[in-house]
């Protein structure tokens, strides 16, 4: 047995951070993707130019038809199709191991697909909601909008970042979490909403755009509070993450 | 806990190993992958042989630690590779799988992987490209890459690190002859640098040119150790079925009883099925035979001569 070797420097995280969360876009997100991209961020515009068809108060109309649209269907998707591809789908196609095999930490590697994940977030989805907002004519509520599609992005591409470290089937499972869990079980039970980024996110927006006669679910934190319970979801879900990738196992595909 | 010492002589081991497996089993479910192997790998080159689905690519992932042995121990350079990752810029692997990021360039995946390795020789990343010819497609995303260029990218970002333990799987797949050659040489060169390289290969000949020292893996098992000399006369001295065809099968039949070297005739409509002890010496004995009774062979066919029944013969032994 040979004793063990003095190992040579590695360099500094900080080092190490910027080329990790530029790989993110550069080749988590293929233009496959970034199409598969554009229906989500379609349905964000979509949800706008519908809220201006609702006969009510612009602003009423966009928080109602924004609750549903955005927050219910094109945030859930949109972060799916980004926080699958920083992870999971990595894991899958076996190119985790170009990372991985690296002195990368496992909390730099999932703060960086992380951070890479909602850098693409911010320039995608949420640039669609503000511009939503403003279709639907509550210029008002453009503020509300990007601070909620930000936190439950932050907040939803951290949980689909942990189900990539902790399952081989994270697309399957991320889906089945979004609609079955938070979706269906997320509307009756409170416990459920409080940990979806999908309820707090719209909770955010109802909270901080403070339209007169909306309100959002009940037995959840509303507006900025809303807000620091997606960021402390979203610390939470990375942690697991770190732990996750440590027991990761990047069999091959015949595996 | 500390693995155990290997047995001094046993040619599975190596006196300086910088990579020792001890004891290792894997299994996914109620696969098992690998069981119970043992061995170790030093500097020079160490061909890992075995058929398809031996248990190569997991043997070799499990010594990079993207895989957790489910019992025993691997340690590289002293250290588990799982549990400490500073090990990492020290270990390289070349995986056989296609996968590539195919929106990078080859450019940008070596200087990816410079980064993260903490190499800050600015002239590295250039020499890693050069080493394996591929400058001028460099700036070429590797989705567009044929499988032999891909291979070569992986190893170009593999060898930007300067590695001690390079690992690599299959990674002559896809190279076409002159490609070939020249990887060859390179991963000799390192080897001869005192670099521990680790190349499987499911050709006996592939691995034979490419490392004196070959270690042979079936069903997830240690089935040889040694060099390519000893491996070799394992696989020769095993009992072969052969068939022969001639313009007079049941002549040849009665002349072939007459050979030491066979074991069973059979007189068939398709010819005449033998068993040897000695195929080398079979080989040496049949055109006397043939001019001795008389009659014309039209075939000579190894008809167990594919290497997965050679290496499932080597781990029945």
């Amino acid at each position: 047995m040979t004793a063990p070797a003095a190992l040579r420097p590695t360099g500094s995280p900080l080092r190490r951070l910027p080329a990790l969360v530029a790989y993110v876009p550069r080749a988590c997100l293929p233009r496959r993707r970034l199409a598969v991209l554009a229906l989500p961020c379609a349905t964000i515009l979509a949800s706008g130019l519908l809220a201006r068809a609702v006969d009510d108060r612009a602003v009423r109309a966009f928080t109602d038809v924004a609750g549903l649209g955005i927050f219910g269907l094109a945030m859930p998707l949109g972060t799916l199709v980004i926080g699958d591809a920083v992870l999971g789908a990595e894991v899958r196609s076996g190119t985790l191991s170009f990372t991985w095999l690296t002195p990368v930490r496992f909390w730099e590697l999932a703060l960086a697909r992380w951070l890479g994940g909602w850098l693409v977030a911010l320039c995608t989805l949420v640039p669609s909601a503000a511009l939503a907002a403003v279709l639907a004519g509550a210029s008002s509520l453009v503020g509300p909008v990007v601070v909620a599609t930000a936190a439950s992005a932050a907040a939803h591409i951290a949980l689909f970042v942990l189900i990539g470290a902790l399952t081989r089937r994270a697309a399957v499972w991320s889906l089945a979490i979004v609609f079955v869990i938070e979706r269906l079980l997320g509307a009756v039970l409170s416990g459920i909403a409080q940990l979806s980024p999908s309820w707090q996110g719209q909770a955010a927006f109802v909270g901080i755009g403070d339209v007169t006669g909306v309100r959002a679910r009940s037995g959840i934190p509303e507006g900025w509070d809303a807000v620091v319970r997606l960021g402390l979801l979203t610390v939470v879900w990375l942690a697991v993450a770190t732990f996750g990738l440590r027991r990761l196992q990047l069999t091959g595909a015949r595996d | 806990m500390t693995p155990t010492s290997p047995p001094a002589l046993d040619p599975a081991f190596v006196p300086d190993a910088t990579v020792v497996v001890d004891d290792v089993s894997v299994w996914f479910g109620q696969k098992v992958a690998l069981s119970e192997l043992s061995c170790s790998f030093g500097p020079g080159v160490t061909g890992l042989l075995g058929p398809n689905g031996a248990g190569k690519t997991t043997l070799m992932r499990a010594m990079c630690g993207l895989i957790p042995p489910r019992r025993g121990h691997v340690t590289v350079l002293g250290h588990d590779p799982r549990g400490h990752r500073d090990v990492q810029s020290r270990v390289a692997l070349v995986p056989e799988e296609d996968a590539v990021p195919e929106a990078l360039t080859a450019r940008q995946l070596v200087r990816y992987s410079a980064t993260l390795n903490g190499v800050t020789d600015a002239g590295a990343v250039e020499r890693s490209l050069a080493e394996v010819s591929l400058t001028d497609v460099a700036d070429r995303r590797l989705g567009g890459f044929s499988k032999g260029m891909r291979q070569r990218a992986k190893v170009a970002a593999a060898l930007v690190t300067d590695p001690e333990v390079l690992v690599l799987d299959e990674p002559l797949n896809g190279a076409d002859p002159v490609q070939r050659v020249a990887l060859i040489e390179l991963f000799q060169q390192l080897g001869a640098a005192g670099r521990t390289v680790v190349v499987s290969s499911h050709v006996l000949h592939e691995v034979e040119r490419l490392a004196a020292r070959i270690i042979v893996v079936v069903h997830g098992r240690l089935a040889a150790a040694g060099d390519h000399r000893s491996i070799r006369d394992a696989m020769s001295d095993r009992p072969r079925r052969v068939l022969l065809r001639s313009d007079d099968d049941r002549r040849l039949a009665t002349g072939l009883l007459g050979l030491d070297q066979v074991v069973a005739v059979e007189l068939g409509e398709g010819g005449v099925t033998i068993s040897t002890g000695n195929a080398g010496e079979l080989a040496l004995a049949l055109p006397n035979l043939s001019r001795q009774v008389g009659v014309r062979l039209r075939e000579v066919r190894a008809l167990d001569a594919s290497l997965d029944s050679v290496f499932a013969d080597l781990t029945n032994r």
